[in-house]
């Protein structure tokens, strides 16, 4: 799945690094890279969300909010069905990852959100200030957001996901292409038929 | 600045095509209402064989305004016009799909629903 993607490049620079001889010359490098990467990588997050006042909490964001395994294990615990992790394309700098998974009734729904903020308590304990994810739409039950900076998840039900159809519109983002076909659509011209003259003609 | 008798353009696919503010939802004497605020609204145009139909009394958040929006960064949006999306009374949207540019802050304002529909973020 998408999240393994940073591991499997670390790995590969590894290997790579390997071939070269001396093997420890090549660990190093390849953990120096990679630790560039993380850097850039949260370099350029926080640039783009230093507008958000909501995200001030960046530096703390890794310690106290749930990462993306942990919140994979507690929603098998709960037994959410069909659970997708989709990572958010560059250009859109809401969150990195959207979460989507299904329950089978609202008490279900409402049960996996409340897993997932138990575990940030759990996570935080101790803390001077617990710093805990916003949490919307938690009394009907139908569509829950857990909103965690980088990490959005999504708790719904299964016909409410079947409504708002929230995989297709993150997995191919491609809501401006939909748009761009219809125009094109609009601008071609349509003759419109003449349907006065066929029945004449089917009896003659 | 929405106050009641405004029209406003509805920028999702509920179904309504203009709506009219008849009340801000939050103080008892409000005046105006900005991008974030949810307001009862008239459907005064609606698109055919669609669940919404005129004359009908929704909610509404307002995600754009001509009023300009200003961040604590200095940086100041204005929009071409005013925008709702339409709501029912849990805060989910009617409509599957936002169309035009949102304001990130209806994020803090715990409309993520809206924003994670949405083509853009601004």
């Amino acid at each position: 799945m998408e999240f393994n993607l940073s591991h499997s490049r670390e790995t590969t620079a590894a290997s790579g690094g390997a071939a070269d001889g001396d093997p420890m010359w090549s660990v190093l490098r390849s953990r120096a890279l990679s630790t560039a990467h993380q850097w850039k990588n949260s370099a350029s997050s926080n640039f783009t969300r230093s507008f958000c006042s909501s995200d001030i909490n960046n530096i703390e964001k890794n310690r106290g909010l749930l990462s993306l395994n942990e919140v994979e294990k507690i929603l098998t615990d709960v037994r959410a069905d069909d659970v997708k992790v989709i990572p958010v394309p560059k250009h859109v700098d809401f969150a990195d990852y959207v979460v989507i998974a299904t329950g089978r009734s609202a008490w279900h729904v409402r049960n996996i959100a409340q897993a997932l903020i138990y575990k940030v308590k759990q996570k935080q304990k101790g803390a001077k200030r617990m710093l805990l994810p916003s949490v919307e739409g938690e009394e009907g039950g139908k569509w829950i957001v857990i909103d965690s900076g980088p990490l959005v998840i999504h708790a719904l039900d299964e016909k409410v996901r079947a409504y708002y159809n929230l995989e297709t519109l993150w997995s191919t983002g491609s809501s401006d292409e939909e748009h761009t076909q219809d125009l094109d659509k609009a601008f071609v011209k349509v003759r419109p038929k003449n349907n006065s003259k066929k029945p004449s003609k089917a009896s003659a | 600045m929405i106050q009641p008798q405004t029209h406003l353009n509805v920028a999702d696919n509920s179904g309504a095509r203009e709506l009219m503010c008849i009340r801000i939802i939050g103080a008892s004497n409000r005046r105006y209402a900005h991008i974030g605020d949810v307001i009862v609204a008239v459907i005064k145009e609606a698109v055919p064989n669609m669940p919404l139909e005129k004359s009908e009394i929704v909610r509404a958040v307002i995600v754009r305004t001509c009023k300009e929006l200003k961040r604590d960064s200095g940086m100041i949006i204005r929009y071409d016009d005013n925008a709702a999306v339409v709501i029912d009374q849990e805060g989910n949207p009617k409509g599957t799909r936002i169309f035009g540019a949102i304001p990130r802050e209806l994020r803090q304002f715990n409309f993520t629903k809206i924003v994670s529909l949405a083509p853009e973020v601004l």
